[in-house]
């Protein structure tokens, strides 16, 4: 008997020890968040910088002025991909960083449960420099800021191939969505490919509803979809997925739409064997990588579309912004704030030419050397408007589904249904629609 | 000799508690996990907040109340069981090919055995690269028999070492005796040495099939369960979940996957088992 009371001791002991790592303690956020001066020394003081493989450049110039500067040691760990679950595991089994690149959006800063693991970036010194139809245009989580955004967010919109357009005598760019399926429709009478789209690698389906749903969601389609009182399957959101699957079904896409890739988007639409592409601005990284600028400006250009015009559809990745931990050590979570004062302050200019990158501070002009289809891209931000990821309080895998009825084996009906359980699920996991 | 029981061990050289340690790490490395699978499975846990809250069956009903968790078992089960078939025909073709120790034979199980060392994931994304542009991994009816021949390609030198193991030891009197009584080798092959194989049979058709229940690494690296989720494994499924945030339902799925491949294994173990006792 004496025994077995002991080995429920142990386990209970055992399950105590066992409990979320990452519960620690809601220090209540006291309001006040301090900011030391961008170069005030700290010798001594080491931090650790969360980057993805295809972010871990990013710092480097930042790093090295900054502990130039301060005499800090900053260390840039390479979390392996999937990025974002990746660090989400390591969070939650207790193991954070000082900072981290992270998607800026209320769905991404809910999923790393900012509340309680993320410092609160309020009255960040830089924000008075950010051009002012971009400072607050993500990176808030209800109200608070957790995330310091660093460069031109991506946006949904069409690249197109400028020469095949011309080859086809179209001059102009379209001026909603439906003229651009106008284009279309001429383009594939003329023998040419109008879209290009990659049903194996799946992830850029999604944007294909999204940017018919722009409209929607400058109306307020997000906030009701997070309150309950709008749903994916209503028959406006499904309205657009059907359209996808028209416009699939209709012959404007590639014909090898279900095993296509997305190197072999970027390779179609530089080749012109594609018009038109709707994507995000990690395709036109894809493009810089097998095309130099000078080509890039005259054969690619960009615009954004929906239904009723050109509004754009934003959808900030984690390249874009970082976010500094509550690791409860007060002098390095003051250090990170400081680092990222610095990067948007002092460090800015070096930074932005560095990278090759649009600013975003009007004081800082962007460098000669960014390709047009760029600068077009982050024209387009101030009218543009949120897209699921930056808006929704839950990301389902659309894309999933999306591919899923590409592939043929799902109406979309059933897309609309999926993405909706999976949203509330998560959503209701999160706190929301309770 | 001391009393006791016929076949107990009364040789007390050592004090018993001499297993503590023993005992303390298979409880905290084996048992607790698993007692864990299930207490968080009846919980709230996810990435999005810090308090953990018990639901009960909340996250059983959610899982069985959608066909999510159906398909990636259906699925699951088909390919363990490919896998098993495959993994075991070409096992048991090579070793009876190889049985006889010559160079080109030794040197051959060597070459078969390779794939066995090899990185899981390193097998998958090879396999991936040779059929990039086919169609072969694109078919949402015939991919899963493909990625599962990949399963069992990786994995049958194993299986071959076993079968050769066992034929190894079957003695060369017992064959010998019914070539005297006028059996053709044919005829020796199936109706003696393939039932004296039945050890093999049974550690092979098990390792594959439950091993394969928990697959990950070569489903994911091949088509990371496309096309259309035709492939998608219970765990590739955990995975997903699991990356989303959602823990504790990632937890209850593999408590199903726990639970599954416990009811698989015990008749299959039995069975199997049973073909054993005639020997």
């Amino acid at each position: 008997m004496k025994r077995w009371i002991a080995l429920g001791a142990v386990l209970s002991l055992g399950l105590t020890a066992c409990s979320d790592p990452s519960a620690t303690s809601t220090s209540a956020d006291s309001g006040a968040v301090t900011w030391a001066d961008p170069t005030a020394k700290l010798d001594g003081v080491k931090l650790t910088i969360w980057a993805a493989q295809n972010s871990n450049t990013v710092p480097k110039a930042v790093v090295d002025g900054f502990q130039q500067a301060t005499g800090a040691t900053v260390e840039v760990v390479t979390v392996p991909d999937p990025y974002e679950q990746s660090v989400q595991t390591k969070v939650a089994t207790g193991d954070k960083p000082d900072l981290a690149f992270w998607q800026p959006t209320a769905s991404m800063l809910t999923a790393i449960n900012a509340r309680s693991n993320l410092q609160p970036l309020t009255g960040a010194p830089w924000l008075s420099t950010v051009d002012s139809a971009l400072k607050d245009i993500t990176g808030l989580l209800d109200d608070t800021r957790y995330a310091a955004l660093i460069t031109s967010p991506a946006v949904e919109g069409v690249y197109y191939n400028k020469e095949v357009f011309a080859s086809a005598s179209v001059t102009e760019t379209p001026k909603s969505f439906d003229d651009m399926i106008k284009i279309a429709r001429d383009l594939k009478a003329k023998g040419v490919t109008p879209f290009y789209e990659m049903g194996a690698d799946r992830w850029a389906t999604q944007w294909w509803v999204q940017v018919q749903l722009a409209d929607a969601a400058k109306a307020g389609l997000w906030e009701r979809i997070n309150t309950g009182q709008a749903k994916f399957t209503d028959p406006d959101v499904v309205k657009t997925i059907a359209t996808y699957q028209s416009l699939i079904n209709e012959g404007l896409f590639n014909s090898d739409i279900k095993t296509a890739k997305f190197e072999d988007q970027g390779t179609a639409l530089l080749d012109g064997k594609a018009a038109m592409v709707v994507q995000v601005n990690s395709f036109f990284g894809q493009l810089q990588a097998k095309a130099d600028t000078a080509s890039l400006d005259s054969k690619i250009g960009f615009f954004p579309i929906s239904p009723g015009g050109n509004i754009g559809t934003f959808i900030p990745d984690q390249s874009n912004a970082l976010v500094a931990f509550k690791t409860g050590d007060a002098k390095r979570e003051a250090a990170a704030r400081q680092l990222l004062a610095y990067w948007m302050g002092p460090g800015y200019r070096s930074f932005v030419t560095d990278r090759n990158t649009v600013s975003l501070q009007p004081a800082v002009a962007s460098p000669a050397g960014v390709p047009k289809a760029l600068l077009d891209v982050h024209a387009s931000l101030p009218s543009a408007v949120g897209s699921m990821q930056a808006l929704a309080v839950a990301n389902p895998d659309l894309y999933i589904n999306l591919a899923d009825m590409i592939a043929g084996t799902m109406t979309p009906e059933q897309v609309a249904k999926a993405t909706q359980d999976q949203f509330e699920q998560l959503a209701k996991a999160a706190g929301y629609l309770k | 000799m001391v009393t006791g029981a016929p076949g107990s061990i009364n040789r007390r050289t050592h004090p018993l508690w001499f297993l503590v340690p023993a005992y303390g790490l298979l409880l905290v490395f084996f048992f607790l996990p698993t007692v864990f699978n299930f207490v968080y499975a009846f919980t709230d846990w996810s990435g999005f907040k810090a308090e953990i809250n018990p639901v009960g069956f909340e996250n059983f009903d959610q899982l069985t109340s959608d066909g999510t968790l159906f398909r990636a078992l259906r699925i699951t089960i088909v390919y363990a069981v490919l896998v098993a078939v495959f993994q075991n025909l070409f096992g048991f073709g090579l070793a009876v090919l190889l049985e006889r120790d010559t160079v080109v034979n030794r040197i051959a199980r060597t070459f078969f055995l390779i794939p066995v060392l090899m990185s899981a994931l390193a097998v998958g994304y090879i396999f991936q690269a040779l059929f990039q542009g086919s169609t072969l991994l694109a078919d949402t009816t015939w991919t899963i028999v493909v990625v599962a021949l990949i399963h069992a390609w990786k994995w049958m030198g194993l299986s071959m070492l076993i079968y050769l193991a066992g034929l190894k030891t079957i003695p060369l009197d017992v064959t010998e005796a019914a070539h005297i009584d006028g059996a053709s080798r044919w005829t020796a092959f199936w109706k003696i040495r393939v039932p004296l194989l039945a050890p093999a049979v049974t550690f092979n058709v098990a390792t594959a099939l439950l091993g394969s229940m928990n697959g990950f690494d070569i489903v994911q690296a091949t088509t990371g369960g496309g096309p259309a989720r035709t492939t998608e494994i219970l765990n590739i499924f955990i995975y997903r979940t699991f990356g989303q945030g959602l823990f504790a339902q990632a937890t209850t799925m593999s408590l199903m996957l726990f639970l599954l491949v416990a009811v698989m294994a015990f008749p299959v173990i039995y069975v199997l088992r049973k073909r054993e006792e005639v020997l």
